[in-house]
């Protein structure tokens, strides 16, 4: 299993750890990550302009499939952007000929066949492998999966989920030994989109979520997405863990090999049991 | 004074009065202030050193730039010390020097020969992979160079060929010879040296050898064969025979390599051209570093937006540059925006470059990949976020916060009389076409979803439109009165409304489709 490995830009500098535990789990699952200097996928310029965005993540999914390879990110933002982008050109004759114009110019092919695949689906696949490879059952370790909205919605358009009643990331949790929790917000948005626009709704959304996620009993909130679980990082009260980072735990990789902080409290207490 | 004491005398003052304008260190910086790093110490001199010795970071960006900066490096560095100065350094430092000695002659060509290699390796360079980020100082500096190279080799040749030369010389070290002495040295250095003389010059065996003696004797001393300064000797044997240069030649050459020498030392201080010093400084200062952060402090910010050698490697390696091939402002990339950055942070930017600026700043992803590439060491990513913040600060904070600024109703009045357009080129938009609408029956589904409405206690005053009431608008063709509402441009984008609408209404694309014609709308604005 041969993915081209799409980060995405927040982990470079923002988030490392989310790339440090992608990596690592990855590498233990047999999962191969190919490199390539892949551009924006082109989520963050889509208030501004379509074109911009669709052509950025046009770009992208075109030296996938020059790679031959199929794409994988950790992102469900990428992830939703990169779906988006399909259906909008599928949709318009004339965004398409403008786009192929445009890569046409850098010598790209249009990417027609490249698929586009998030993490957890990859995962999902390959779940007796996932099972199998878990040396270090995290039992009693209760975890609120967090979904994100654009991998998820619209459905039609992501194909990542039922929409209404998601199952994929519970499915995988389960996975590592760990008890996922139904929870009141768990298909909620984050928030993080209104970061730096609107503050005062952003911080509301969050807390909400935080809220929810807490009362459901949950030790940790676990996230799939960088722009999610940067978001969450800010708040207080239940911690919130990257799912990579999960996953290397019940995999038997050390905290530190996983960007994780070996004295957070929740560490300590899956320690003891 | 002479043009050599004026000439040095102007350059020197050019250089220090532009040095300390440069270095001025922009007090009451724009920037916020920069974060405390972590703590974390300066332990990398060593990897800075090798950073600035190697050119490690050129190396990593490619084999041929750096292949070509290491032989402009190795070739000019040492005729810059040994040469230009060569009455304050090689003399004191090697007894019996002379400038027309082995194995000074024949260095001098070498390191003239694989400094002009490396700048057309660097010129080579930036013809096929920068044409479109090339400016005129990049060309400039390039050019620079070359001419006080090429004046040089030109300098030497013509006056390894002056008969006037030929004669000061023997007037300062052979005064005492007479006109025989005199013709039979003549016609030694024609056939030797490649000297060339207006008058007809014997060949009979007796008078070279008198000639060969005598250049033993009174020239050998001091004087090396012209052949040693083999690139300048085969510049000068190319003259057509026949041709004997007019004496004002060589004061010419010499005239122009010196006073493109003191050209070079004037403009050190003026734009990439003060890379050289500022360059090395950074990559000392960063110590080997590829992250962001560090140094933390306000001199170390100063010295890194000096630093720019416009090499273009953030610029070809950025991850928004296809925004930039769509939208087409060059402050996009981060080669021309660090120099709008360094316009706008002196004060001196406004009006529609300031506007590229913000439209760069906002559409930069923040990734670091900038940062990692710069051959200079650029901290770039602090750059980036603390300007973004400053920017904010003062009013500019892209097209969101130039919305926000006025209330839905300003906006309405606004645009009102205005054509809105669609986005994009294809047409109608979804937000212009009946067809995105036919289906509504004003539900309320979507607002009855939306997160953004369901933490507001009163989303008429919060939110000026609850989604249900913008498809409405739009049903009716007020799209101008849509589009200053803070629903829209408070959307958090989670796509609840048109996953639960039972009559397949696109709401939140509807709601990006508006934010883009905004932008599109604002972008328009700024430029006309």
């Amino acid at each position: 299993m041969r993915y081209a490995y799409f980060p995405g830009c927040k982990i470079a500098h923002h988030l490392p750890a989310h790339g440090m535990s992608v990596e690592a789990v990855c590498d233990r699952l047999g999962i191969g990550l190919v490199r390539e200097e892949f551009t924006c996928c082109g989520y963050p310029v889509r208030h501004e302009s379509q074109d911009a965005s669709v052509f950025s993540a046009l770009r992208s999914l075109a030296l996938a499939q020059r790679l031959g390879l199929d794409l994988m990110t950790p992102c469900k933002c990428c992830f939703g952007n990169f779906q988006h982008a399909r259906h909008q050109v599928s949709q318009d004759e004339n965004l398409k000929l403008r786009m192929k114009n445009l890569l046409d110019e850098e010598r790209l092919p249009f990417p027609e066949t490249v698929r586009v695949h998030h993490l957890l689906q990859v995962l999902d696949e390959s779940l007796d492998t996932v099972s199998k490879a878990v040396t270090r059952p995290l039992r009693n370790l209760r975890l609120a999966c967090h979904y994100g909205c654009h991998a998820l919605r619209p459905a039609a358009i992501t194909h990542f989920d039922d929409p209404l009643a998601p199952t994929v990331f519970e499915r995988v949790a389960a996975a590592t030994g760990a008890v996922p929790l139904p929870w009141e917000l768990r298909l909620e948005c984050c928030g993080y989109p209104l970061r730096g626009r609107d503050e005062s709704i952003s911080d509301l959304l969050m807390a909400k979520k935080l809220a929810s996620a807490q009362a459901s009993g949950a030790d940790v909130l676990v996230t799939a997405c960088t722009y999610c679980q940067l978001q969450f990082g800010r708040g207080g009260g239940i911690p919130s863990v990257l799912f990579p980072q999960i996953l290397g735990l019940a995999l038997g990789l050390s905290p530190e090999e996983l960007g994780l902080t070996p004295d957070a409290p929740w560490l300590c207490r899956l320690e003891k049991e | 004074m002479d043009f050599f004491s004026i000439g040095l005398g102007l350059a020197c003052l050019s250089f220090v009065l532009g040095l300390a304008w440069r270095v001025h260190g922009r007090p009451g910086s724009r920037l916020p202030r920069p974060s405390a790093g972590h703590g974390r110490v300066n332990r990398g001199l060593a990897a800075g050193l090798a950073d600035i010795v190697l050119l490690r970071r050129t190396l990593r960006g490619g084999k041929l730039r750096w292949a070509g900066h290491t032989l402009l490096l190795l070739g000019f560095l040492p005729l810059l010390v040994l040469h230009a100065m060569d009455g304050i350094v090689t003399r004191p430092l090697f007894s019996g020097y002379e400038p027309t000695l082995e194995p000074w002659q024949s260095a001098r060509n070498i390191l003239g020969l694989a400094a002009l290699a490396g700048l057309g390796l660097l010129a080579w360079h930036r013809g096929r992979r920068l044409p479109s980020l090339s400016r005129f100082q990049d060309w400039a500096l390039l050019g620079l160079l070359a001419s006080i190279l090429l004046t040089g080799f030109l300098l030497e040749a013509a006056k390894m060929s002056s008969p006037a030369d030929f004669e000061r010389m023997v007037a300062d070290y052979f005064p005492e010879a007479d006109s025989e002495e005199f013709i039979a040295l003549q016609a030694h250095w024609a056939r030797e040296n490649g000297v060339r003389f207006e008058r007809f010059l014997p060949t009979a065996q007796e008078i070279l050898e008198q000639g060969r003696e005598l250049h033993e004797d009174r020239c050998a001393g001091c004087h090396a064969a012209t052949s040693t300064a083999f690139a300048s000797r085969a510049l000068a044997d190319a003259l057509p025979a026949g041709i004997v240069l007019p004496r004002t030649v060589p004061p010419i050459f010499w005239h122009l390599h010196v006073g493109l020498s003191f050209l070079a030392l004037a403009l050190l201080p003026w734009g990439k051209f003060l890379h050289p010093l500022a360059s090395p400084a950074n990559l000392l200062a960063r110590g080997g570093r590829r992250d962001s952060g560090f140094p933390a402090s306000a001199l170390g910010r100063n010295l890194a937006l000096e630093a720019c050698t416009r090499c273009g490697q953030c610029s070809l390696h950025c991850s928004v540059s296809p925004s930039r091939r769509v939208l087409g402002n060059a402050d996009i990339l981060p080669m021309d925006k660090l120099a709008d950055l360094r316009s706008w942070l002196d004060r001196s930017l406004d009006g529609a470059p300031l506007a590229d600026l913000v439209e760069g700043s906002h559409v930069c992803t923040e990734c670091l990949r900038c940062t990692q590439v710069c051959p200079a060491g650029i901290d770039l990513q602090d750059l980036w976020m603390s300007s973004k913040a400053a920017l904010s600060e003062e009013g500019r904070a892209g097209v969101d916060g130039e919305i926000r600024k006025r209330s839905a109703g300003e906006w309405a009045r606004e645009l009102g009389s205005r054509r809105l357009g669609g986005v994009g080129s294809s047409g109608p938009g979804l937000a212009d076409r009946a067809e995105s609408f036919w289906g509504c029956v004003q539900c309320t589904t979507c607002t009855g979803v939306c997160p953004v409405v369901a933490v507001s206690t009163d989303p008429q005053r919060d939110l000026d439109l609850t989604p249900q009431q913008i498809m409405n608008y739009l049903r009716m063709g007020l799209k101008a009165q849509t589009l200053g509402a803070r629903m829209v441009w408070s959307c958090t984008t989670c796509y609840k409304c048109q996953e639960h609408c039972p009559q397949g209404v696109p709401v939140a694309d509807i709601l990006y489709e508006l934010r883009q014609l905004g932008a599109g709308t604002l972008r328009h604005k700024g430029k006309p």
